[in-house]
């Protein structure tokens, strides 16, 4: 089990600040702010004005290790070389459509840094050879699209953005455009369709996005969080991001942590931080000194784990998959003692069976009948055959769809209705 | 009376060209156009067609896919309440149910409030549960006491802009 190194045991979380670095500052957002106290901007002249080729900052990333922070993990560096080289329109797109139910970082990350994510995309942009990149956020998100819409003006403004940014040659143009309320727009072919004024419905795979986009054309979709601590990454270099987290998941991530939990929020940490010791040091522990039932460590999607399978476990990509689960988007909700596991799975099931966009029968059908049996099951009206029902409908939704939508609500389903299966038997009538 | 204002139309003729593609501009202009109105007709959406160009069949695509756009007159406060896993987990049901019978009890004695209330999926505000909003105005930590105050407070508030333009032109359309 990978542990985090040494030299950061026994230190707290706002010791481990790279991203959040602003946080607690009255006019975090502000560009002057961000240019005088956290280096703004100086990766972005290190890049254009430094002489840094486009396959240097690539390579810079990928030497960091950095993962994508949505929720897949997939290398970052990996996926911007995948884009053709040469001439021709590319794009870049920051998934800012945050809709996972406990993950609400990338939020905070607009909230306390919106200028870490601008320079980060012009950063990236670059790498790709974008002149046009957007951020794609969530319609319900009013205050965010403000504070983005703030930032990249005040970037135009002070030059950083526009033609010719800083007399490189580099031209770049950014702008935000927001979604309508679907939480499958997150996925990123359903993104991709969304921003070009259809229905936000997902695409087979292949081909990719990185060569067949936006408009047809090669496009990067980059979660927030990802983007946003490039410019730390590119000012401090690759191996100061690798003395953070552990050797496959280095750098810290973004946590934040829900349900009735003393101190909730976002919380900055190692990658490979003890899961226990930050849930009940740093985050105070359950409200009214409740007994934890089991935690979902990486927002709904995410498998549930029991208290006892959360002894010892760290916060890290291998670690949470190892304990059958995953990292996700880094979002740990916590459920107590006494709530039911059967009413937690009715509640998912409810959410999934909304947001299916219908294409594929296997997550249609699928999401529909989990939500209606587990309803039945609450009012007291299933039988032992339903039990075995779900765990064979949630079998069939696995890995036979166009996304993953089908496979996050079939794998939560049948980790609860296998482990938590004596909870259900009270509601059972034979 | 003309179907979109002067200045609506002006935000919509800005979004046909801001984005590489026509298409691209709907997904905005219906939010304009419902900020204005409140709800999309389907006079708006011929006037889409007819006046700017877009086909009534990729528009009504797009209406119909998002939850964001309403396609029926609204009340003039949507109160909307975070019901996913961890504002469930904070009580979220309880807020739904008081605010309900709230407004069916102020129904019930003749006054009417000007609210709608839904449950709602993630807000993306899941650490500060309760979560939720009153059109654009978030409200974090909404328990069934702080529910029933927000209802108080948006009741004595002028209605918004949206709203009245919204009951004019129904009124109008009754008249006919
Ligand atoms: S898996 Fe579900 S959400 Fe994904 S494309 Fe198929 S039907 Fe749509
Ligand atoms: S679960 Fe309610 S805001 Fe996310």
């Amino acid at each position: 089990m990978p542990v985090i190194k040494n030299e950061y045991q026994g230190r707290k979380p706002d010791e481990f600040r790279i991203l959040l670095g602003l946080e607690g500052y009255p006019d975090s957002r502000n560009i002057k702010t961000y240019i005088e106290k956290s280096n703004g901007y100086k990766a972005l002249e290190k890049v254009l004005k430094g002489g840094m080729s486009s396959e240097d900052v690539i390579n810079t990333v990928k030497a960091s290790g950095l993962r994508g922070r949505g929720g897949a993990g997939f290398p970052t560096g990996l996926k911007w070389s995948f884009v053709p080289k040469g001439p021709g329109e590319k794009y870049l797109i920051t998934n800012f459509d945050e809709g996972e139910p406990g993950t609400y970082k990338d939020c905070y990350i607009s909230e306390v840094t919106p200028h870490s994510l601008v320079e980060g995309k012009i950063i990236a942009s670059y790498a790709i050879g974008a002149k046009k990149s957007y951020i794609y956020i969530r319609g319900e998100f009013h205050n965010e699209i403000r504070w983005c819409q703030e930032a990249i003006k005040e970037a135009y403004a002070a030059g950083y953005l526009g033609e010719n940014i800083m007399g490189s040659g580099f031209t770049h143009h950014m702008d935000v455009y927001s979604g309508a309320g679907a939480y499958i727009c997150g996925e990123e072919t359903g993104l991709i369709s969304s921003l070009e004024g259809k229905k936000g419905q997902p695409k087979l795979k292949p081909p990719f996005p990185a060569i067949k986009g936006y408009l047809g054309k090669p496009t990067v979709v980059n979660n927030v969080e990802s983007l946003a601590v490039v410019p730390w990454i590119i000012n401090n270099g690759p191996e100061a991001y690798k003395k953070f987290g552990t050797e496959k998941s280095p750098g810290t991530k973004l946590f934040n942590v829900s349900g009735p939990i003393a101190k909730p929020g976002c919380y900055e940490l190692p990658l490979g931080y003890p899961l226990m010791r930050f849930i009940n040091e740093d985050c105070g522990g359950l409200i009214g000194g409740k007994k934890l039932k089991a935690i979902i460590p990486g927002g709904s999607s995410a498998p549930a784990l029991t208290a006892k399978e959360c002894e010892n476990l760290t916060l890290d990509y291998e670690a949470i998959a190892g304990a059958g689960s995953m990292l996700g988007s880094g979002a740990i909700i916590v459920i107590p003692e006494d709530v039911s596991m059967v009413s937690v799975l009715e509640n998912l099931m409810d959410f999934y069976a909304h947001e299916s966009c219908g294409q594929c029968t296997p997550c249609r059908e699928g999401t529909g009948w989990l939500y209606k049996i587990s309803k039945h099951i609450l009012k007291g009206k299933g039988t032992k055959t339903d039990m075995d029902r779900m765990y064979s409908i949630a079998n069939n939704m696995r890995g036979k769809t166009i996304c993953v939508l089908s496979d996050a609500a079939a794998d939560p389903a049948r980790a609860i209705v296998t482990k938590f299966a004596h909870e259900f038997e009270p509601y059972l009538k034979g | 009376m003309p179907i979109f204002s002067p200045e609506l139309t002006k935000t919509i003729e800005g979004f046909l060209t801001r984005y590489e593609t026509k298409r691209s501009s709907i997904l905005p202009i219906l939010h304009a156009i419902q900020d204005e109105k409140d709800w999309i007709s389907d006079e708006d959406i011929d006037a889409l067609e007819k006046n700017f160009g877009l086909s009534a069949v990729d528009v009504r695509e797009v209406l119909t896919f998002y939850t964001m756009y309403r396609q029926t007159p609204p009340k003039p406060y949507r109160f909307e309440v975070c019901k996913s896993i961890s504002c469930w987990l904070m009580g979220a049901n309880d807020t739904i149910k008081t605010l309900r019978h709230e407004i069916e009890k102020a129904e019930k004695e003749g006054r009417p409030l000007p609210f709608e209330i839904h449950g709602v999926e993630c807000l993306g505000q899941c650490g500060y549960a309760p979560s939720t909003l009153i059109n654009k105005d978030r409200h974090n930590n909404v328990t069934p006491e702080k529910a029933l105050q927000l209802l108080k407070e948006y009741s004595a508030k002028e209605l918004p802009k949206a709203a009245v333009l919204c009951a004019t032109n129904l009124a109008a359309k009754a008249q006919k």
